[in-house]
């Protein structure tokens, strides 16, 4: 199955170039070609399919997808959280050509992206204690990595179940990485399986093949050698000395022969 | 013995054509120079009269008793009728070939010359394509070598998708899976039941569909397998009017392994709108579901 490798192929070469499509428009922003503001565009589209998230979470009725939806949000914010530090480790470092004004430019976009990732809303139906969608700081702050502490007892009240959400959040987190990983690897194994049917088949179809040559190949073996024998025996026939010699003799006859004549 | 090419020809003509000084036509010599003139004029792209050319030497070489060569000829000057895009020549030639290559007992370079020439029919006379898809796919099963004709059977319902014929196609999926069935090829089959799934789906047909999945259930290797999977999710998605669940389970990797002509067209579902098509009687095409 060539095709379906082609097609896998094709669809991985498309996706890498959209993202070069992306950039580009990005980069004409954002000056320069080094390593910040690749890795700059890079949040920037992860924040947009957050935000496209949030917008199908608004539209969603099941609740437990809701839910689902809810938890891959703050997964992803955590994770865009964590990479504003490196951004903004890059944003400060000097790099070739550029101008102290744009560097400054940098560190504020860098701030600005973070602010923007932090509010964004994460609606979900209001426990008991009043976890409202709202775009205020602390709430957000809580499901980040960086201030478990902040819990700010003004905006709500610790219960059970709040507790437990935030357990099962935690462990989510945890095996996020996990989780991602085995869904790759159940994929390329999918992939592997049907290749190695096709294989076993594509094997099956060509054995009898493979023995038909086989006795073929046998046959014209052996005629090869049965000629290469009789070759060998007229050669030496025709080689033997014996014979070579009487056509000698035979040749100076007929030289004097022709000589008498011509005299 | 002269190079020019026309002159070969004519003697050659002269030396099959009886006369009162000659009783018997000289079919060796008179192949001999056909296939040299056949050369000559290949080389200085005179097509039309190579094909020619080919053509008698092939009867010359059937005057001999050999119909090897002779069907060798044949598929040489419908190569050449293909290149001058002469359509009825090329079907011709490639049948006769291929009747010839069955005289000498060899089924597989038989429906390799019927296959040579579907393809070539394929944009231009769709029909005469799929004719001759089947008839070389009968050959090849005549001779028991069901797996090669797996490869014909697929060609051959391509052409049908790509004439719109769905259900013609899902037929065809079906004769393969009938074929695999033969030889024990199991991933096969199942991935041509999938596919005529999908293709009845895509035709709007869910009776079919889930007549076809009834019917092809009752084969154990399909019931076993990822792909009868794959069916049930897709059928109950369509029952349910899920589009979600259809999408999903079209982008899976179990139909992503089938043909790339079924997997565009699985991207496509659901045609139309899911719940209508439950109440939709379709028109019962009379077609069997398998063979």
């Amino acid at each position: 199955m060539g095709v379906v490798d082609l097609i896998t192929r094709v669809n991985s070469i498309c996706k890498k170039y959209e993202k070069y499509d992306l950039n580009k428009q990005r980069e004409a922003n954002v000056s320069g070609d080094d390593a910040f503001s690749r890795l700059y565009s890079a949040v920037e589209s992860a924040l947009e399919t957050v935000l496209q998230k949030t917008e199908d979470l608004s539209s969603e009725t099941n609740k437990a997808k809701a839910v689902a939806m809810n938890a891959e949000i703050r997964r992803t914010k955590a994770r865009l959280l964590e990479g504003i530090p490196k951004l903004q480790r890059l944003a400060l470092k000097q790099v070739k050509g550029l101008s102290k004004e744009e560097l400054d430019v940098r560190n504020d976009l860098v701030l600005s992206l973070r602010d923007k990732i932090e509010a964004i809303p994460e609606t979900s139906a209001p426990v008991v204690g009043g976890w409202e969608a709202s775009t205020s700081y602390s709430n957000i702050r809580f499901d980040t990595n960086v201030s478990d502490h902040r819990i700010g007892s003004e905006y709500f009240e610790p219960t059970g179940e709040s507790d437990q959400f935030k357990q099962e959040y935690e462990m989510k987190r945890i095996k996020q990485a996990s989780d991602q990983g085995l869904d790759y690897i159940a994929e390329g194994l999918d992939t592997l399986k049907n290749m190695a049917q096709d294989i076993n088949e594509e094997l099956d179809r060509q054995e009898p093949l493979m023995d038909e040559i086989d006795t073929k190949i046998d046959k014209a073996a052996t005629d090869l050698k049965s000629t290469n024998v009789r070759l060998k025996d007229t050669v030496t026939k025709l080689r033997s000395s014996r014979n070579f010699c009487i056509d000698i003799i035979l040749l100076c006859i007929l030289l004097g022969i022709a000589a008498f004549i011509y005299k | 013995m002269s190079s020019d090419p026309d002159k070969m020809m004519s003697k050659a003509d002269k030396m099959t054509k009886l006369t009162l000084t000659r009783w018997s036509a000289d079919w060796r010599g008179a192949t001999e120079l056909y296939e040299q003139a056949a050369n000559g004029f290949r080389a200085s792209n005179k097509y039309e009269k190579a094909k020619v050319a080919l053509e008698k030497a092939s009867k010359g070489q059937e005057m001999q008793a050999s119909p090897w060569d002779a069907a060798k000829h044949m598929e040489s000057a419908a190569a050449l009728a293909q290149k001058l895009s002469i359509w009825n020549e090329v079907v011709d030639f490639y049948r006769k070939a291929s009747e010839l290559y069955v005289e000498c007992g060899r089924a597989q370079p038989a429906s390799d010359a019927l296959g040579k020439a579907a393809r070539a029919l394929e944009d231009v006379k769709p029909d005469d394509a799929i004719q001759l898809y089947t008839d070389a796919c009968e050959i090849l099963e005549e001779d028991g070598r069901d797996q090669m004709a797996f490869d014909l059977y697929r060609a051959c319902a391509n052409v049908y998708i790509k004439l719109e014929k769905f259900t013609d196609a899902a037929t065809f999926f079906l004769r393969l899976g009938v074929a695999a069935d033969k030889c024990d090829a199991t991933n096969s089959q199942c991935k041509a039941y999938l596919s005529a799934i999908i293709l009845y789906l895509y035709a709007h047909d869910l009776q079919q569909a889930e007549k076809c999945y009834n019917d092809c259930s009752q084969i154990d290797a399909f019931l076993k397998s990822d792909q009868s999977r794959s069916a049930s999710r897709l059928l109950t998605a369509y029952n349910e009017g899920d589009i979600e669940e259809i999408k999903k389970v079209a982008s899976s990797s179990t139909v992503s392994n089938l043909d790339h002509m079924i997997i565009k067209l699985a991207r496509k579902l659901p045609t139309g709108d899911v719940t209508a098509i439950q109440m939709n009687t379709n028109d019962d095409l009379d077609e069997d579901d398998l063979t």
